[in-house]
């Protein structure tokens, strides 16, 4: 039953998809932004975690409390520093779209000058263990990355459903303008909301610095997929993007049992075009205002 | 230039700014066109070879640019995958030249052909999507465009294919090249003077600034946006077609990095998006910019910051570029005004 096994590693990899793609679709849903770095921010936290680990010790999973407070930081000041000037032009989100192009490409760059172009991975004890189950076999390090995953985004979710805060990011995803007139200070709650979004990046950064190779240009497969997926499960839902990482990562884990590893990435594209086609507002999403 | 004058308003150019100085853009043109033909023959200049070589990448990137502004500048759909255009004509090009022994001079043009009909079909995204969708889209095209070529046997996979040097001497070899980009860089920016004054681009430009009005008041934005994405896939065709004989090497990694089709939206946010003089502007500024820096820190990695911190600063502090700025305060001098 080789099927069972590949859909048990799918669903260990969708949970971690799920998570590096939370923080693309907070961003979305509250600000219309769409941010091509958040996969290079995702491989910078990881380089972080990996020097942590050669150079300190620290165990990636334990590296997450101190790069998630620092990835809150760097994401609010990011915030406060590139989008307040184009805030309220026409065409908002294609000028995030290209802000944040370059912003991927400063990262980039700043990674291959300064950790070089090799590929990295973090090695604890557990990242080459696995627990046998019968005839099937469930890596360790990817378990618990899957589990850390959904202790986070359980967190995310609580933060939203349960707080006073939460609350003015979800008035807001439904409706900036009328958020604002009932009093939700939405400049806050953005800044706030895109802190929230970076340190989701750099807590999924820190557990693919050992489940993942990584180096600096990794970045752009890795955020071609996660939009492909935030795109199949309708773009500002933190729903959809769950559904839509464990959608696409079981049936990649098919197509690279089937096809071969190196065919898996067309499973999303193909995915993307494919909801275009059929129902361009995703899974979860409302239709566009325009 | 009086004559000229009356033309431009008849045929509505935004009256926004008029233009200031006395030197008109006609003698600039001509003085520019002069140089770059001259160019060539002053052989006993000092580092011909870097001058010849420059001048080439320069004619490539404005060809390339004032291209994806077509569908970037004047339509609005910001293509971050247009370099997939630019690969499909140097292996069209480079398979005709290994199978059949075509020269790719005289095949650029079918190298152009094939990519404009391949843009005709990419441009069905269009149909479904606008603003960061289709975005996403491109780089989504672009990326399934690397897989295919990566692992695609008969076009050597990742590996690519080498190509047999034109039969010139080596001091010569890199004039024709050098011609040939001139002429494809010339045909861009003429074609996007047309599609400026002409009522296609009219259409653009209501689809731009509003789709949904612009459907309303009758025009045929499929029709339009499909001809706008296969009008841009035709010149980086015929530029990737000259570009891998001048290299003699095609690969996909040459040819479909993310970095190039930044490039792309650098030069014309830099010049100035939906401007006929922007892309040119754009690609002389950024070409000048990078060799300088590449002469200073050396590297890549510091081009790719420098790409992404210009795109940022540009985006920050002149959205309009550099053609849009000037214009919006009055300032665009008359010379830098082709539109």
């Amino acid at each position: 039953m080789a099927e069972i096994q590949v859909l048990i590693l799918g669903l260990l990899l969708g949970g971690v998809y799920a998570l590096m793609a939370s923080g693309l679709t907070l961003l979305f849903g509250v600000m219309r932004v769409v941010n091509l770095a958040h996969a290079a921010f995702i491989v910078l936290a990881a380089f972080c975690s990996f020097y942590l680990w050669e150079f300190a010790g620290i165990d990636p999973l334990i590296s997450i409390v101190l790069i998630m407070p620092s990835f809150f930081v760097l994401g609010m000041v990011l915030y406060r520093v590139l989008f307040p000037r184009i805030e309220g032009t026409p065409r908002f989100t294609e000028m995030t779209v290209l802000m944040t192009f370059g912003l991927a490409f400063v990262a980039e760059g700043l990674m291959a000058r300064f950790f070089g172009g090799i590929f990295r991975s973090a090695s604890p004890p557990y990242a080459r263990d696995a627990i046998i189950l019968g005839d099937y076999y469930v890596p360790t390090g990817q378990l618990l990355a899957s589990t850390a995953s959904l202790v986070l985004l359980l967190g995310l979710w609580a933060f939203l459903k349960f707080t006073r805060t939460g609350y003015g990011v979800r008035a807001t995803m439904q409706n900036r303008d009328a958020a604002q007139i009932v009093g939700v200070d939405v400049r806050r709650v953005s800044t706030i909301s895109f802190g929230i979004g970076m340190a989701m990046a750099g807590a999924a950064g820190a557990l693919v610095s050992f489940l993942f190779p990584f180096f600096p240009a990794r970045h752009w497969q890795w955020i071609a997929i996660l939009l492909s997926l935030i795109v199949l499960g309708g773009m500002g839902s933190l729903k959809g993007a769950v559904v839509g990482a464990l959608l696409l990562a079981v049936v990649s884990s098919f197509v690279s049992h089937t096809l071969g590893p190196v065919w898996a990435p067309i499973t999303f594209f193909g995915a993307l075009f494919l909801i275009l086609l059929v129902r361009p507002q995703g899974l979860f999403g409302k239709k566009a205002r325009v | 230039m009086a004559q000229t004058d009356v033309v431009r308003t008849a045929e509505s150019t935004p009256a926004k700014g008029r233009t200031k100085g006395t030197v008109s853009r006609w003698s600039v043109l001509t003085m520019v066109i002069v140089i770059a033909l001259v160019l060539p023959m002053l052989r006993s200049m000092s580092s011909y070879q870097y001058v010849l070589s420059v001048g080439t990448v320069v004619f490539m990137w404005i060809s390339m640019t004032a291209s994806w502004n077509i569908l970037g500048g004047y339509t609005g759909y910001i293509s971050l995958g247009h370099n997939v255009f630019f690969a499909a004509g140097g292996y069209v090009s480079g398979l005709l030249l290994l199978e059949l022994g075509w020269s790719p001079f005289a095949t650029a043009i079918v190298a152009g052909v094939f990519s404009l009909l391949m843009g005709g079909v990419a441009g069905l995204i269009t149909y479904r999507t606008h603003g960061p969708s289709f975005i996403i889209s491109t780089i989504a095209l672009l990326l399934v465009a690397t897989l295919l070529m990566d692992n695609w046997a008969f076009l050597g996979g990742s590996n690519g294919l080498s190509l047999p040097l034109p039969s010139l001497s080596p001091s010569w070899v890199k004039v024709p090249f050098y011609y040939a980009m001139f002429l494809a860089a010339a045909g861009a920016v003429y074609l996007g003077h047309r599609v400026q004054h002409s009522k296609f681009g009219m259409a653009l430009r209501a689809i731009a600034q509003d789709e949904v009005k612009a459907e309303v008041a009758g025009i045929d934005t499929r029709r339009y946006k499909l001809m706008a994405f296969a009008l841009s896939a035709f010149f980086p065709g015929v530029v990737g077609a000259l570009w891998g004989y001048n290299i003699a090497y095609l690969r996909p990694i040459i040819f479909l990095q993310i970095a190039i089709a930044a490039r792309m939206v650098l030069m014309a946010i830099v010049g100035g998006r939906g401007t006929v003089a922007g892309p040119v502007i754009g690609a002389i500024l950024v070409v000048a910019f990078d060799e300088t820096a590449v002469d200073l820190f050396g590297g890549s990695e510091i081009n790719l910051v420098i790409t992404g911190a210009l795109l940022i600063l540009m985006l920050q502090f002149f959205p309009g570029g550099i053609i849009g700025t000037l214009r919006d305060r009055n300032r665009l001098p008359a010379w830098l005004d082709w539109d």
